[in-house]
């Protein structure tokens, strides 16, 4: 018993059960017997203190009994008394490992006495949580609750110890060595053709994930055709007086062609129709002169400098220059930003 | 309005008015029947008229007001803008003035303070339902004037004219639980919560209560939807923005936070700020006090931190960028016509130029040209410094300075690490309103700007 708390709590109930219900134990049994009329006043102590004795010797004063202990401690008594109450009604040797039966056959009325209702499960349960607290304690605690438990240690030491029963033997066939049959190669067959089904299912799942990875990389370059920047012709220089600001373009190229003074030299520029901050499109207010972007109200004057909200730089330059027959032509492959001082290449401006 | 007559939208604005007010005459209705029911309903005075007692009772008071609603309706059903009751053109100006950006958000934040400040007073109910009245009377009465109809009936703006109301009763809830555990934590008692603390059930009460609000929910979204129709839009165009092009309800205030920062700053280094902000929030939270009731005096930093990043920095944001924002992302009043040509004369100044040109009455410093990278970086960092100097000082000297001061309380309880990740996302969050205000009043664009490598604060 001194690994008891790694068994299971049906192996404690089981050895609980072979060891109460043995009948040999008569102080056992005559204890619970005897026990409900002190245990239905002070039950609670009792029943919490009783399984005190299955604790091994090795522990003293160790961890505070489980719940399930607590259990197995009440039902090794309930089954017990019921055990010893059931061969005095049926004269029927309680041979049976498992008392349970037994119990059943027995009158109620007599269970009922010999039980009582402290010892139902509810009630211990109820004990068992009223307990000042759950968990491990410290020795010093362990100290102050070894003293109560004593007793009630001393009490039950009249009940025989329970022995574990012994691991059964093994069987022939768990046995190694043991040459395989013609219908254990079968099972074997079958197993592997089970595994082989299993490899094929996650290889499949890893060929789907990675057909899902090179899919999302796939993603990443959309089947779009990609035009080269388009170079147009807007027409001759005459076309833009001073002070216009040429809305014609922005729909189709996102252009607008501005004929404006920019460091005191009159020039015509290709403004790029993307707000500086989050690139939306402006719009060219002319009443007030300036550009003006509809989602956070940066403004921009003529000229394409920033001047009012959130925009940081200027509006880009797109290169301009004069083709072969003279009409003005817009090359979008190359913006220029001021903020780089890219606003003094002749490429992006016309002097007029 | 555009398009439709007068005519038509008096009947638009009666279709939604003379049922509004019968709504309203109900609610105060049944709410005079609750204080009649109640034992509370103490009497404001009594008369001694002959034959019996004559008490003017709250109740009394709420089923004159419910009378009001319905003569209200009565008027509103007509269909004539000239019989519907409005508001006078005095009170329309006054908010229009007072809806300038300044005033707008240190207003909002001198009300919440108030609210705070006089909170046992504001929390009474009888204070609260005036209250209440008042904020749903204002919206019934501005209803007939054009401009503010057009905001407020758009159906992108329903759901932030609900969540206003809607907040406003949950901040008193809050407010009305806390003030009376606060009370009665002063008399040595218990907060309300722990009276009957007794656990229940997830199921049935829980999943039972679940289930019945998923229901009521769903029958609500599903009128509304046919209710309303679905805000659509002109078809996209990379050429061309709606004007004023708004995000959805919920980003209004990240949108409102771009008008102020780089989008670098306010699209991606605040929002993650934030959310790291309130996953941080366990960690710097020492105070085990207000664990499962409510209360505001056992933790008011944490409550004035929350109302003030919530209710002041989220919603009223949400509600500027949502009512008070026009075209060209123009200020607006309620009551103002959306005008497009609106002219806004402002010319917005980084820190640098004001340093430079307008205190020291030079040019900015710049590279010679044809100079080398590195010269070029060291003539914007000197062009720069003054705003340099400026962030770096806001966020290197004051959380040392708060430490020894204001917060010296929270330093020694959290120590080194805690109070500088608490105290630089306050200096963070205290930065917007900063910000803006500086951009309001001294037009200033950026303390930093360093366009050449993306990086403006």
């Amino acid at each position: 018993m001194a690994d008891m708390s790694k068994k299971s709590v049906a192996d404690i109930l089981a050895a609980a059960r072979k060891a109460d219900a043995k009948g040999d134990s008569a102080t056992a049994s005559a204890d619970v017997v005897s026990a409900p009329a002190e245990e239905a006043t002070e039950l609670t102590p009792d029943a919490v203190k009783a399984p005190a004795d299955l604790k091994p010797a090795t522990k003293p004063g160790g961890g505070r009994l489980s719940v399930a202990e607590m259990l197995a401690a009440a039902r090794a008594q309930k089954e017990g008394g019921a055990a010893a109450a059931a061969p005095k009604a049926k004269e029927k040797p309680a041979a049976k490992p498992a008392a349970a039966p037994a119990a059943k056959a027995a009158p109620k009325k007599e269970v009922a006495a010999a039980v009582a209702e402290p010892l139902d499960t509810q009630s211990i349960l109820a004990s068992a949580r009223k307990s000042t607290k759950p968990g491990p304690m410290t020795k010093a605690e362990a100290q102050s609750i070894g003293a109560p438990i004593a007793p009630a240690a001393k009490k039950a030491k009249a009940k025989e110890a329970i022995v574990v029963p012994p691991m059964p033997v093994k069987p022939a066939y768990a046995k190694p060595g043991a040459k395989p049959s013609k219908e254990e190669i079968f099972e074997r067959r079958v197993f592997i053709f089970g595994m082989s089904f299993l490899a094929i299912g996650f290889v499949g799942l890893a060929t789907t994930f990675a057909l899902w990875t090179l899919g999302t990389v796939r993603f990443m370059f959309p089947n779009i055709l990609r035009e080269p920047p388009s170079r147009f012709s807007v027409g001759t220089a005459d076309k833009f007086p001073p002070g216009q600001v040429e809305e014609r373009f922005k729909a189709q190229f996102g252009v607008w062609i501005v004929n404006t003074e920019y460091n005191g030299q009159q020039q015509i520029v290709a403004l790029k129709s993307v707000c500086t901050h989050l690139g939306c499109t402006p719009n060219w207010l002319e009443a007030e002169q300036k550009f003006k972007c509809p989602c956070h109200g940066s403004g921009f004057y003529k000229d394409g400098i920033n001047f009012e909200g959130p925009a940081p730089r200027p509006l880009e330059r797109y290169a301009i220059s004069i083709a072969s027959d003279g009409s003005i032509e817009v090359d979008k492959s190359k913006t220029f930003q001021e903020e780089m001082g890219a606003w003094n290449d002749p490429a992006s401006y016309i002097p007029v | 309005m555009h398009g439709i007559s007068p005519q038509q939208f008096a009947g638009s604005v009666a279709s939604f008015l003379w049922p509004y007010y019968l709504a309203l005459a109900a609610m105060n209705g049944i709410f005079a029947y609750y204080l009649w029911q109640k034992s509370e309903n103490r009497p404001f005075f009594s008369l001694p008229t002959p034959g019996f007692a004559f008490r003017f009772t709250p109740a009394l008071l709420w089923t004159i007001v419910a009378i009001v609603y319905v003569f209200l309706a009565s008027l509103a059903i007509g269909a004539h803008l000239e019989s519907m009751p409005q508001v006078p053109q005095g009170f329309r100006d006054f908010v229009n003035a007072s809806s300038k950006a300044t005033i707008y958000s240190l207003g909002t934040t001198a009300v919440l303070v108030v609210l705070y400040l006089f909170r046992s007073w504001f929390v009474r109910p009888m204070v609260a339902w005036s209250i209440w009245n008042l904020m749903l009377l204002f919206l019934g009465l501005s209803m007939p004037d054009p401009n503010f109809f057009s905001i407020v009936a758009k159906p992108d703006n329903v759901p932030i004219v609900a969540l206003v109301f809607l907040l406003a009763f949950f901040t008193w809830l809050a407010a009305y639980r806390a003030v009376e555990n606060d009370r009665r934590m002063d008399e040595g008692l218990p907060p309300v919560e722990k009276l009957d603390d007794e656990k229940v059930l997830v199921w049935p009460d829980l999943v039972y209560t679940e289930m019945i609000c998923m229901i009521a929910l769903s029958a609500v979204l599903i009128f509304w939807a046919i209710w309303l129709q679905a805000p659509l839009e002109e078809p996209a165009s990379s050429v061309k923005t709606p004007n004023p092009s708004k995000a959805p309800w919920y980003f209004l205030g990240l949108q409102e936070m771009l008008v102020y920062y780089d989008p670098w700053m306010a699209g991606v280094v605040l929002p993650s700020l934030i959310i790291v902000g309130l996953m941080a929030i366990p960690y710097i939270d020492f105070n085990k006090q207000g664990n499962g009731y409510y209360t505001i005096r056992e933790r008011r930093f944490a409550y004035i931190t929350f109302q003030l990043g919530f209710l002041e920095l989220w919603v009223t944001l949400i509600v500027l960028g949502t009512l008070l924002r026009g075209p060209n992302w123009n200020f607006f009043g309620p009551y103002e016509y959306w005008d497009a040509h609106k002219v806004e004369a402002l010319t917005n100044v980084n820190m640098s130029e004001y340093f430079w040109q307008y205190w020291l009455h030079r040019s900015l410093p710049t590279a010679p040209p044809n100079s080398t990278w590195s010269t070029q970086l060291g003539y914007i960092l000197l062009r720069e410094a003054p705003g340099i100097i400026l962030v770096l000082g806001y966020f290197i000297m004051l959380p040392p300075l708060m430490a020894v001061t204001v917060l010296r309380r929270y330093y020694q309880r959290m120590g080194f690490i805690r109070y500088m990740v608490l105290a630089n996302l306050l200096l963070f969050m205290a930065a917007l309103p900063i910000k803006m205000v500086l951009r309001w009043t001294i037009n200033l664009k950026y303390l930093i700007a360093i366009p050449e490598y993306f990086l403006n604060f």
